[in-house]
């Protein structure tokens, strides 16, 4: 009885905060973000906020010495959870020999992307892989690690997550995209040359089915749904050349996925997908495919090539006996004669604006600590995000490939592409894995051409640049 | 003719229990396959129909390493899906839910049919307009209110969500005491009762059948939820229910059934063993439970 | 207040008690109830006139969310597939009544095959995901039985793949959960059927078919409707199976799981919660029919149920009487 009035009274204290909170909302551009506001508000009266950014700089930290003796207990919430058992322990002793009273607590999600945009207003957590938030929105969620031009002289990609000229996330490491495939399998079927162009690498596929039936020449990996997401990765500079394609041309064009004629653009890195579905070059029974099990699968031998980006090469490479049957090549288009490979950062750490001071520094050593003495990129085939760190040895499958990494967007667009995604639902390199799940399943049913989706792409997509006022060409 | 009604008699009699047999191997297929997986090693569910039966049955032997070799999956999903600490979440869970359902259903029923006030219709029909509403279409809503409540990640937040009542328990409940009589409460109040004595000392013992038929509907509902616990008990390290703990092997087991299969029959097991023990209230529970709903 | 029950005449120093009480006991379910179900839908409906992510700054579009709703192909094509779950929701309700009916009668190992059918129904949604990508995988559960009756392989299609069948194969997970809970309320009402008729019936040489159709149906005709009508209600707002299987992928995305990702995914918060209107607005619009429909079609109805009230008051004084709790005198 007693329990019930204090639960009652408790509830109906909550909810009259509650209410009063929602007051605020009722201006017609009203912030939904209230809460996190008054939250920051509280965090700057106490001396957090303003002090920190003087005292605590990513590029000012010198590992081993700087907080030495700080202890405290901090939280990363991961999207890594193949990791969870293996790799991340591993870190942990390790970094507790140089920095023995930080307690460090690994959370890995599976459906991260969604999930972490959930969790980004709490307060459970010190460190995240930033998910697909706008750039205003930075400074509300995340710590600044200093500005644009100090930490790009320690840092790769640093641009990432940039807001008013100060660095909000630093990447986990680096990804060229291109193709996982085993050698072996490319071997027997007699393809002596990787493919460069669109037709070449259909033609590829054509061998491998035909020279031995029980290998799948391209594995989708329909059913792990973001592993179709990743598609979106080669639209940019693998497929264009152009580092400015992304963030700035994108946003700008009216119709990016028609077809270009000359086998490069967003349409022919698709197209490869429809075509070897429709072709029957991938697996039969695409609802049921098993991402742990893929692994296996090309290390055996049984699967041709997957396209994924090139952290999937050492986790291939690890799956089974038959690692060194395994190889990484650029995506096969060619644009002017000359192939190019987009690469870019992976998920970038953030650390929470709510966490008490000394999280936020034991944080920021911790990811300095993982970019600097890790060995996260080499363990994962990535590109080190330390401006020191050599790239490992498979990039050199991209002899001759120009790297070409994403320019940020230009000032005051910077939050277009993110709208732009969600008012057409394409998600663009921002979960869009439905759109891609769809070529697959039109493919296989042909119920759908391949010119008729990319065409409703484009409709969408000038469909939202007319409603948000966006100029198009 | 006598034979004819005879023939007649055993065919009907044979097509009754061939497609109760029918229907007994359709519902419980799913679950056998599921069975037989979890009692296969690797290797062995790699290489064999998933309809083969494990090679570790045929060697049983009453041993401690054949027990440790037979149940490997069960211990290795017992462990990776920390299920533990979800038996005892959920365990937390389940009382004070169940607790405040019980508590806040029968208080109300109490009052709505024991007085005539204005609004108790009103309220009523709140509740049976209530159970219309998609509860999925409201999550979005909702979860703002769970974040301005500071109600998200915590125990007690999602209990205090669930705990309310629905029109169901309340209409079992008002049914339950439209059978007790009111003299009953009229001679208590007679003797100096006030009503809460009224209702904690008299009224409440009487309700046992219809408490049972509550904590039966409601209990199962809210042992199985997992759509409004995985959306706010989010940290998975220390606030996984035994129904969102099966959500860890989504993720790096990808499809290796059989360990998936192991853990979760163990999610199964309490449910089964309750419902062998007690077939006949949940019945029952069930059924009074929908003619009135 | 004046209109009270007859207490507060009689003890007038009980009228703030009375108060009290009801105050008291009424808070918090009412407290429960306005927080968690009402505001959530209040907020939900105001977010439908908002253009609006999660975080972020939202504006107001008016009614553009429901013309949106309207126009678009997928929101009504996938209010489609609510037609497949209606006809499972028959078929389920047919193949409840018939099992319902050879277990009421006295059948060996009864007890048996109603917990094996019933069972289904206590198993977790996530736990039905897993089960059945299992059961449903090529050349896995499914296939193999298929495979004992003699089908072989090439011949079956792709159970979650082939878009003319996946819809099937997920009805028929929900019909294989819930169709054992539906005999169980079925055998509830068929054993309240007085005792007497039977062996009224079966003096007069009826067979049970004959029984069937003549006292069981007439007699839990009521509660069949009842749940067709609760199940196709519960059609329109089909999730579960769709979500734990194929996440809707494929063409399985059902009405409420494309508003699910369009609000998780694409964060259009405002179109799903329009979505949400829409579909409530229906539902509403269907119960309203079905009142109708009870009233002018199935008036009689009204007379069996309270014959099966007073049959159940009874069943209750016996059990009162049998766990010594009888002290209320139970209301004739």
């Amino acid at each position: 009885m007693k329990l019930k009035k204090v639960m009652a009274l408790s509830l109906a204290a909550a909810l009259t905060c509650s209410l009063a909170g929602c007051g605020n909302e009722t201006a017609q551009t009203a912030q939904s973000s209230t809460t996190a506001d008054s939250k920051e508000s509280t965090e700057t009266q106490s001396g957090g906020e303003d002090v920190l950014e003087e005292e605590l700089g990513y590029a000012d930290i010198v590992l081993g010495e700087t907080y030495a003796d700080l202890t405290a207990s901090i939280k990363v919430m991961s999207h890594r959870t193949d990791l969870a058992d293996t790799k991340f322990p591993e870190y942990i002793a390790a970094f507790n020999e140089m920095y023995p009273n930080i307690t460090v607590e690994y959370e890995t999600i599976t459906d991260y992307a969604e999930q972490a945009l959930l969790r980004i207003e709490q307060s459970d957590w010190d460190i995240m892989m930033i998910p697909a938030v706008d750039k205003k929105d930075l400074g509300t969620y995340f710590v600044p690690y200093g500005d644009l031009e100090t930490v790009s002289e320690q840092v790769r990609f640093a641009n990432t997550w940039v807001f008013d000229d100060l660095v909000y996330g630093i990447p986990s490491t680096g990804n060229a995209q291109g193709i996982v495939y085993n050698k072996q399998v490319f071997a027997d079927a007699g393809i002596t040359q990787l493919p460069t162009t669109p037709d070449e690498f259909m033609s590829a596929l054509q061998a491998i089915k035909e020279s031995n039936p029980d290998v799948i020449p391209l594995y989708t990996n329909y059913a792990a749904e973001w592993t179709m997401g990743a598609w979106d990765a080669y639209i940019g500079g693998s497929a264009t050349g152009s580092a400015a394609f992304m963030n700035q041309e994108l946003i700008h064009s009216a119709s990016p996925f028609s077809d270009r004629g000359d086998g490069t653009g967003p349409y022919a890195v698709y197209k490869l997908l429809y075509d070897a579905v429709a072709l029957g070059y991938t697996e039969e029974d695409y609802t049921t495919t098993d991402w742990e099990g893929c692994k296996g699968m090309i290390n055996n031998g049984e699967i041709g090539c997957m396209v994924l980006g090139s952290w999937a090469y050492s986790q291939m490479v690890e799956a089974g006996p038959n690692g060194d049957d395994i190889g990484y090549m650029s995506f096969p288009i060619t644009v002017d004669g000359k192939q190019y490979a987009s690469a870019g950062p992976d998920y970038s750490y953030g650390i929470n604006v709510q966490s008490s001071d000394d999280n936020k520094k034991a944080a920021m050593v911790y990811v300095k600590w993982l970019t600097n003495l890790s060995n996260f990129s080499y363990s994962e085939g990535g590109i080190p995000i330390d401006v020191n760190g050599a790239y490992p040895d498979l990039y050199s499958a991209f002899d001759g490939i120009e790297f070409v990494a994403d320019e940020a967007a230009l000032p005051g667009e910077e939050t277009y592409l993110n709208d732009l995604n969600t008012q057409s639902e394409l998600m663009i390199n921002a979960g869009g894995n439905r759109k891609i799940m769809e070529i697959v399943e039109h493919a296989a049913q042909g119920d759908m051409s391949y010119d008729e989706i990319m065409e409703s792409w484009n409709q969408a997509w000038s469909d939202a640049q007319t409603t948000l006022g966006i100029e198009a060409q | 003719m006598k034979v004819f009604l005879f023939v007649k008699k055993a065919a009907a009699k044979i097509l009754i229990y061939a497609s109760l047999l029918l229907a007994a191997f359709i519902a419980l297929v799913p679950v056998v396959s599921c069975v037989i997986t979890a009692f296969k090693p690797d290797e062995e569910y790699a290489a064999t129909n998933v309809m083969e039966l494990p090679a570790v049955w045929k060697s049983f032997s009453p041993s401690l390493a054949w027990i440790k070799e037979a149940f490997a999956n069960f211990i290795t999903a017992w462990q990776r899906a920390d299920m533990l600490l979800a038996f005892r979440n959920t365990a937390i869970i389940l009382f004070f839910v169940l607790l405040g359902s019980i508590m806040t259903g029968s208080m109300l029923a109490y009052v709505l049919s024991r007085f005539k006030f204005p609004g108790n219709g009103l309220i009523r029909s709140l509740f049976l307009f209530a159970s219309l509403l998609p509860g999925i279409a409201m999550q979005v809503s909702l979860y703002r209110i769970m974040y301005e409540l500071d109600f998200i990640n915590t125990l007690y937040g999602y209990i205090i969500m669930q705990m309310g009542t629905d029109v169901i328990s309340i209409y079992i409940f008002i049914q339950f005491f439209e059978n007790i009589s009111t003299s009953l409460d009229e001679s208590a109040i007679m003797d100096g009762c006030t009503y809460f004595g009224v209702f904690f000392r008299i009224l409440f013992p009487l309700l046992k059948p219809a408490i049972v038929t509550v904590l039966i509907l409601k209990g199962v509902g809210t042992y199985n939820e997992y759509y409004a616990a995985s959306l706010y008990l989010q940290d998975k390290t220390k606030y996984i229910t035994v129904a969102t703990c099966l959500y860890k092997f989504t993720g790096p087991l990808g499809n290796q059934y059989n360990l998936i299969c192991a853990g979760l029959l163990i999610t199964l097991l309490p449910a089964l063993v309750i419902f062998i023990l007690c077939q006949k209230q949940i019945y029952g529970g069930l059924t009074l439970g929908a003619v009135k709903g | 207040m004046k209109t009270g029950f007859d207490f507060a005449r009689w003890f007038k120093g009980r009228k703030v008690q009375r108060f009290l009480v009801i105050f008291t006991f009424m808070a918090v379910p009412l407290l429960l109830l306005f927080v968690f179900t009402y505001l959530p839908f209040g907020e939900m409906v105001n977010f439908s006139f908002y253009n609006m992510r999660y975080t972020g700054t939202r504006t107001w579009v008016g009614l553009q969310n429901y013309i949106d709703v309207f126009r678009r192909d997928d929101c009504f094509g996938a209010l489609k597939l609510s037609f497949y779950y209606m006809a499972g929701a028959v078929v389920q309700l047919m193949l409840a009544l018939y099992f319902a009916t050879l277990l009421s009668f006295r059948v060996r190992g009864g007890s048996f095959f109603k917990g094996a059918i019933f069972f289904p129904y206590l198993i977790n949604g996530i736990a039905i995901g897993f089960i059945f990508k299992f059961f449903y995988t090529r050349g896995f559960v499914l296939d193999t039985v298929l495979g004992w009756c003699g089908f072989e392989l090439d011949q079956l299609p792709f159970w979650l793949r082939d878009t003319n069948i996946n819809n099937i194969s997920l009805v028929a997970t929900s019909v294989w959960r819930y169709m054992g809970q539906n005999m169980v309320l079925f055998i509830g009402a068929i054993m309240s059927v007085d005792g007497e008729l039977y062996e009224a019936s079966r003096l007069d040489g009826a067979n049970r078919f004959q029984q069937f159709i003549h006292i069981i149906l007439p007699n839990i005709r009521t509660i069949v409707m009842l749940n067709l009508i609760l199940s196709i209600t519960g059609s329109l707002s089909a999730f579960e199976p769709a979500y734990v299987i194929t996440s809707g992928a494929n063409g399985t995305a059902t009405y409420f799981v494309l508003m699910d990702e369009l609000a998780h995914v694409t964060q259009k918060v405002g179109l799903a919660s329009a979505m949400a209107v829409v579909l409530l607005g229906m539902i509403l619009l269907a119960t309203l029919l079905q009142k109708l429909f009870f009233k002018y079609v199935f008036r009689s109805a009204e007379d069996e149920d309270k014959g099966a009230g007073a049959r159940r008051e009874r069943r209750l004084a016996r059990y009162a009487r049998r766990h010594k709790t009888g002290k209320g005198e139970l209301r004739p």
